[in-house]
C-alpha cells in the first residue's frame, strides 16, 4: 500500500474518474497490441493474430465493463483509505501538539466550555419555558382568551376576568376566528375514596377536549356531551395518575370516585399528553365542564383559523361580546385579551433578558478564543513555514488546523455541555419559591444540537483565522526574519487589541446591568414596608358549611374565636381583617370627594379595600399618622381611614380627617343593588401610614379604604406572635374545641415577603453569576493580549532598561498600556449599557435605569479587574534582564 | 494434454508469485505465467487485469505508469510488502493443502496413506 506522503508526490491520489477510465482503456489497447505482435512473431498473419488476440482476452465489451467496474471500486476503496489514513494522522498530530501545550488547551477548552454551558444552561430553560409551552397539535395558533377591565386598572397588577357561560357560548357559536374555543376550569379537589383524604388537582373541560389536544382515551372513554346532560357525574382519569393511584388498573373503568363529597363513575384514561397547561402539577383528575349552565364562568384557550390574527380575533370577539348584553354609551366593561402561550410564561422578560446577557457572555468567550488561538498562531507562523518548506500543501496545512480547532471545540463542548447540565441545576435550585415551572426545563436536542454547532462554528472560524493569518507571510519571509519580529506586526497586535476591547465593553454593559439589579435588590430589602412583618402571621380559617349562608353566625364564632386567640400564650394581639398581606380586595368604582367634581360617569377605578377591626392598626404595627383608629364600628356610623399616600396627594400638608369620600358603584362592577350615586358617603377618621403589603416597591399613592363595618364576617385573622409559628400550633385545638374539625392555613408574613423578593432575587443572582464570568474571561482575555506583548516587547524592554529606564517606568508603561485598553472598553460599554439597560428598566425599583452610580462602580470594577490582568505580565516585564534580552534571537 | 482452468483464489496467488521477481506490466505478466505453466492453464487475460485490480484495491499491488523496452507507456505492477507477506503465508498454506489433499486422493484402499512421492 503507498503510504500517503509518497502518493501526494506523485500526484496520484486524487484522480478524476474519466482519467482512471481512460487508463484501463489504454492498458486493454497495449496487452491486446502486445499479443498480436508475440502471435505474428510466431507466425501468424495480422489479422489472425488480432482475431487471436481478442479471443483469448475474453468478450471484449464485457470485459471491459467489469474492468471498469474493477478499477472503479479500487479507486474508491483506496481514496478512502487515505482519507482515513490521513485523518487519524491529523488527529494524533493536533492530539500531540495540543498536549505539549496543556496550559494554553485547557484555558482555551474552559473558556468554550464556560460559554457553551452557560447558553445552554439559559437555552434550556428558554425553550423549555417560551419555545414550546404548550403540547398541542397547531402549537403556533394556540392562544388563550381573556376579559380585562377596559379601564381603571391602576392597580400595576394584572387583572383579568374569566368569561362567563353566556358569553363563551356566543363566541363558539358565532366566532369565526377561531377552530375551536375550549373552557377550562382548573383546581384541587379532595379524593374521599379508599384511605385518607388527599389533595388531587382536577380540571374541567369540554367533552371536546381530547380532541383539541390531539390524544383520543388510551382506555374507556372520554365523557360526551349527553354526560353532562345525564348529570355530569363522570371523570377521565389522567394516565399519570392513574399509574400511580391505581397502579394501571384495567378494572377502575365503571368504579366511582369520591372528589369534595361527590361521586363520579370513572368514564375513560387520558394519555399523559392532555393537559391544559404544561405545569408541575398537572391534572389528575378530568370532569365535564358544562358550557349551558350560566353561573359557570371559565378560563378559555382556543385554536385561531390558520392566517388570523391575534388583532383580528380580538375584534370579532369584542363585537360578539358587546351583542351579548345591554351596555350603556357603547362602553364595554370588558375588553378581550388575546395572548399566546409565550406571553403567558411567567417572567417572560426576565428570561428574554437573560438570553441576552448570556449572549454577551457567549460573545465574550469567542472573542477570548479568537485571540488565544491568534496568538498561538502567531508563536506557530515559523513552525508553519517550515512545514510549508517541507512540502506540505497549503490545503493540508488548513486541514490540520481545521482538526486542531475543530478538536478543541469538541472537548469545549463535551465540557460545555456538562457545565450547562450543572448550570440548568443550579438554575432551577436557585429559583424562585413560586416558581416550579423552571423544572420543567431539561438538556433537549435542540439544545445541545445547538450547543455543537456553536461549537463546531467556532472550531471552523477560528481555525480560518489562524490560517489566514498564517498564509499571509510567505514561508521565505518568515523563515528569514526571526519570529519575533514576524510576529510583532502592527496588524496582528491591532486585531487582539480590539477583541480585548469589545471583551470590556460586553462585560462593562454586564456590570451596569447587574449593579442596577443589585441595587434595586438592596432597596427592595431595606424598603420601609411601613408595618412590621416579624412575628405577624395570617390565619385563615377553613370555610364550613352554613357560615355563607349565614354571616351573623360567622360573626359571632370569629369574635369569640379571636378573643380566645388572644388568651394563647405567645399572642400579642390579633385583629380581624379582609384582606392579609399578600393578597388585595378591591371595590370597583368611581372614586368620589364630597365638594369636589365628580369624575365623569362611567370613570372606574380600582380602589383597595379592607375590612378591618378597629385593633388592626396596632397588630400590624401601622401608625396611624392623622386621627385615631375607629371609634364606632357600626354601619351606620360609616367611618374610613384611608392611606397616608392618598391623603397627601389629594389633600396636600391638609389634614383629611374629616372629608368624606365614597366609591360609586356603577353597572361595571356589576351590582345593581345601589344605583349610581346613592351610595353612602364615608367620613375620614384616620389616615395610616402607607403599608407595602403586597411586597416592597409597591405603589404607595393608590387610595386604600379601610373600613370597620362588617369586618367580623371575614374568616381571615391577622396575628401578632412574640416569636415564631409555634405560637399558633394550638389553634388547631382551640378550632377543635370550637367544632370546626379542618385544621386553618396560617401563612408567615416574613415567609411571603421572601417569596415576593425571590424572582428579583433569582435574576440578580443570575445575572449577577454571568457577570462574574464575563468579567473573569474579560480578565483572562487581557491578561492574554498583556502578556504576549510583553513577550514581543522583550527585546524593547530590554534596550530601555539598558539605556536607563526604571523599573517604574517599564511597569507604568505596561499597566498604562492594560488600562487603556480597559478604559476605552469601559467607555464603549458605558454607551451601550445606556441603552441596553432598558431591559431591565420595569424591574428597577428605587432606582434609575441611568443610575450614575452603578455606571461609575461598573467602569471601576472593569479597571480594576484590567489592573488585576496586568500584574503578572508586568511583573515579568520588570524581570526582562537586558543582556538576555539583547542577544536574543 | 488439455489445459486445466484455474481453481478460484488461485489466480491471485500466482499473479503475486509472477510479481514477486520484478515489476511487470499486465501482459508480462501473462506471458510469464503461460511459460511458468508451460501453457497448461487456461486462463482468459481479462480475468488476469480482474486479479490485479482487486490485488491492487486490497493494497498488495501498487501501480505505476511506465515506459515498456519498445518505448510504449504501460502501467507496472510492483508487489508491496503487504502483498509480500500475503503471497508467503498463501504459498505455505496452499502447499499444506495440497498436500492434504493429494495424500487423501491418492491413499491405498487399507486406509493407510500412501508415502510422499508416490
Amino acid at each position: 500500500m503507498i503510504r500517503s506522503g509518497v502518493r501526494r508526490a506523485f500526484r496520484l491520489a486524487l484522480r478524476r474518474r474519466d482519467r482512471w477510465e481512460r487508463e484501463v482503456e489504454d492498458e486493454i489497447k497495449l496487452h491486446l497490441s502486445l499479443r498480436a505482435e508475440q502471435l505474428v512473431a510466431q507466425g501468424a498473419t495480422p489479422e489472425e493474430a488480432f482475431r487471436e488476440a481478442a479471443r483469448r482476452f475474453g468478450p471484449l465489451t464485457e470485459s471491459r465493463a467489469r474492468l471498469l467496474e474493477a478499477a472503479r471500486h479500487r479507486e474508491l476503496r483506496m481514496h478512502r483509505t487515505e482519507y482515513i489514513a490521513d485523518l487519524r494522522q491529523d488527529v494524533s498530530f493536533a492530539a500531540r501538539t495540543l498536549g505539549r501545550q496543556k496550559g494554553w488547551t485547557a484555558i482555551t477548552i474552559l473558556t468554550l466550555a464556560l460559554g457553551i454551558g452557560a447558553t445552554t444552561a439559559v437555552f434550556s430553560v428558554v425553550s423549555t419555558l417560551l419555545l414550546s409551552p404548550v403540547p398541542f397539535p397547531h402549537a403556533d395558533r394556540i392562544v388563550y382568551v381573556e376579559q380585562q377591565p377596559s379601564q381603571g386598572n391602576s392597580t400595576g397588577i394584572r387583572v383579568t376576568i374569566t368569561p362567563s357561560a353566556n358569553v363563551v357560548r356566543a363566541w363558539m357559536q358565532t366566532a369565526h376566528s377561531f377552530e375551536a374555543i375550549e373552557g377550562t376550569a382548573f383546581g384541587p379537589r379532595m379524593l374521599k375514596t379508599a384511605g385518607e383524604p388527599s389533595r388531587v388537582m382536577t380540571a374541567e373541560v369540554f367533552p371536546t377536549f381530547a380532541q383539541f389536544a390531539g390524544q383520543r382515551p388510551l382506555r374507556g372513554r372520554m365523557f360526551t356531551a349527553q354526560d353532562i346532560l345525564n348529570g355530569g357525574r363522570v371523570v377521565a382519569l389522567s394516565e399519570s395518575f392513574w399509574r400511580q393511584r391505581f397502579g394501571s388498573d384495567p378494572s377502575v373503568l365503571g368504579k366511582m370516585i369520591t372528589l369534595n363529597d361527590t361521586s363520579y363513575m370513572i368514564v375513560g384514561i387520558l394519555p399523559a399528553a392532555v393537559q391544559i397547561e404544561r405545569r408541575v402539577r398537572p391534572a389528575d383528575v378530568f370532569l365535564p365542564l358544562d358550557v349551558q349552565d350560566d353561573k359557570r364562568s371559565m378560563a378559555l384557550l382556543g385554536r385561531l383559523r390558520p392566517g388570523v390574527t391575534i388583532e383580528a380575533a380580538t375584534k370579532e370577539l369584542d363585537s360578539i361580546f358587546a351583542r351579548t348584553g345591554q351596555f350603556s354609551s357603547g362602553k364595554l366593561p370588558f375588553k378581550t385579551v388575546i395572548t399566546t402561550p409565550a406571553q403567558r410564561v411567567q417572567m417572560r422578560d426576565s428570561l428574554v433578558m437573560l438570553t441576552a446577557a448570556v449572549a454577551l457572555v457567549l460573545l465574550i468567550a469567542c472573542a477570548n478564543v479568537a485571540h488565544l488561538l491568534l496568538a498561538r498562531s502567531a508563536a506557530r507562523q515559523r513552525e508553519l513555514a517550515i512545514r510549508a518548506a517541507l512540502g506540505a500543501g497549503r490545503w493540508r496545512l488548513l486541514r490540520q488546523l481545521l482538526t486542531e480547532s475543530l478538536m478543541l471545540a469538541f472537548l469545549g463542548s463535551a465540557c460545555g455541555i456538562f457545565l450547562g447540565w450543572v448550570g440548568l441545576h443550579g438554575l432551577i435550585a436557585m429559583r424562585p419559591t413560586w416558581y416550579d415551572e423552571i423544572q420543567l426545563a431539561h438538556l433537549n436536542a435542540l439544545t445541545l444540537w445547538v450547543a455543537i454547532g456553536l461549537a463546531a462554528l467556532s472550531g471552523i472560524v477560528f481555525g480560518l483565522i489562524g490560517t489566514v493569518q498564517s498564509a499571509r507571510y510567505s514561508a521565505h519571509d518568515t523563515l528569514k526574519n526571526s519570529a519575533t519580529s514576524v510576529s510583532a506586526s502592527g496588524r496582528h497586535h491591532r486585531g487582539r487589541a480590539t477583541l480585548v476591547v469589545s471583551e470590556m465593553a460586553l462585560s462593562a454593559m454586564l456590570l451596569v446591568g447587574a449593579t442596577l439589579l443589585i441595587r434595586s435588590m438592596a432597596n427592595l430589602q431595606n424598603a420601609d414596608l411601613g408595618f412590621d412583618p416579624k412575628g405577624l402571621y395570617a390565619v385563615r380559617l377553613p370555610t364550613e358549611p352554613g357560615h355563607d349562608t349565614m354571616p351573623a353566625a360567622r360573626s359571632a364564632f370569629m369574635t369569640e374565636f379571636v378573643s380566645r386567640l388572644r388568651q394563647l400564650p405567645g399572642v400579642r394581639s390579633a385583629a380581624i381583617a379582609s384582606v392579609a398581606p399578600g393578597s388585595r380586595s378591591f371595590s370597583i368604582g368611581r372614586l368620589e370627594i364630597d365638594g369636589e367634581t365628580a369624575p365623569p360617569a362611567g370613570t372606574t377605578l380600582f380602589v383597595d379595600v379592607n375590612q378591618v377591626e378597629p385593633g388592626f392598626f396596632a397588630t400590624m404595627g401601622i401608625p396611624l399618622v392623622q386621627g385615631t383608629t375607629f371609634t364606632d364600628t357600626s354601619a351606620s356610623a360609616r367611618q374610613v381611614i384611608i392611606n397616608a399616600g392618598f391623603a397627601r396627594k389629594h389633600w396636600g400638608d391638609e389634614s383629611a380627617l374629616g372629608h368624606r369620600v365614597r366609591i360609586a358603584q356603577n353597572e361595571l362592577s356589576g351590582k345593581d343593588e345601589h344605583p349610581a350615586n346613592s351610595e353612602p358617603w364615608l367620613t375620614i377618621v384616620g389616615v395610616a401610614h402607607d403599608a407595602a403589603t403586597t411586597g416592597p416597591g409597591s405603589e404607595s399613592t393608590a387610595p386604600v379604604l379601610y373600613t370597620a363595618s362588617g369586618a367580623t364576617a371575614s374568616p381571615t385573622v391577622m396575628v401578632r406572635t412574640s416569636g415564631d409559628a409555634k405560637a399558633l400550633a394550638p389553634i388547631t385545638g382551640l378550632l377543635h374545641t370550637m367544632g370546626i374539625r379542618n385544621a386553618p392555613t396560617i401563612d408567615g408574613t416574613e415567609e411571603f415577603l421572601s417569596r415576593a423578593l425571590s424572582g428579583p432575587r433569582f435574576i440578580m443572582l443570575v445575572l449577577s453569576i454571568f457577570t462574574g464570568l464575563a468579567l473573569a474571561l474579560a480578565g483572562v482575555g487581557l491578561y492574554g493580549v498583556m502578556a504576549y506583548t510583553v513577550t514581543q516587547q522583550t527585546r524593547e524592554i530590554g534596550i530601555r532598561v539598558a539605556l536607563g529606564a526604571s523599573g517604574s517606568r517599564i511597569a507604568r508603561s505596561v499597566l498604562w498600556r492594560g488600562t487603556w485598553l480597559a478604559v476605552l472598553g469601559a467607555a464603549v460599554g458605558l454607551v451601550s449599557a445606556n441603552w441596553a439597560t432598558k431591559m431591565i428598566e420595569s424591574q428597577l425599583h428605587g432606582v434609575t435605569r441611568s443610575d450614575p452610580l452603578s455606571f461609575v462602580s461598573g467602569a471601576l470594577v472593569l479597571i480594576l479587574v484590567a489592573i488585576a490582568a496586568c500584574v503578572v505580565p508586568t511583573r515579568r516585564a520588570l524581570a526582562v534582564d537586558p543582556m538576555t534580552a539583547i542577544r536574543a534571537d | 494434454m488439455s489445459r486445466l482452468p484455474v481453481l478460484k483464489g488461485t489466480l491471485d496467488l500466482l499473479v503475486l508469485r509472477a510479481l514477486s521477481w520484478t515489476p511487470m506490466h499486465g501482459f508480462e505478466i501473462v506471458s510469464w505465467l503461460e511459460r511458468a505453466a508451460n501453457s497448461s492453464l487456461e486462463i482468459e487475460d481479462s480475468a488476469l487485469y480482474q486479479a490485479v485490480y482487486r490485488l491492487e484495491e486490497r493494497g498488495l499491488l501498487q501501480a505505476e505508469w511506465g515506459v515498456t523496452e519498445n518505448n510504449r507507456r504501460a502501467r507496472y505492477y510492483k508487489l508491496t510488502s503487504a502483498g509480500r507477506t500475503h503471497l508467503r503465508a498463501e504459498t505455505r498454506n496452499w502447499v499444506q493443502y495440497a498436500d492434504t489433499v493429494t495424500s487423501i486422493l491418492t491413499a491405498s484402499k487399507s486406509g493407510e496413506p500412501a508415502p510422499a512421492g508416490t
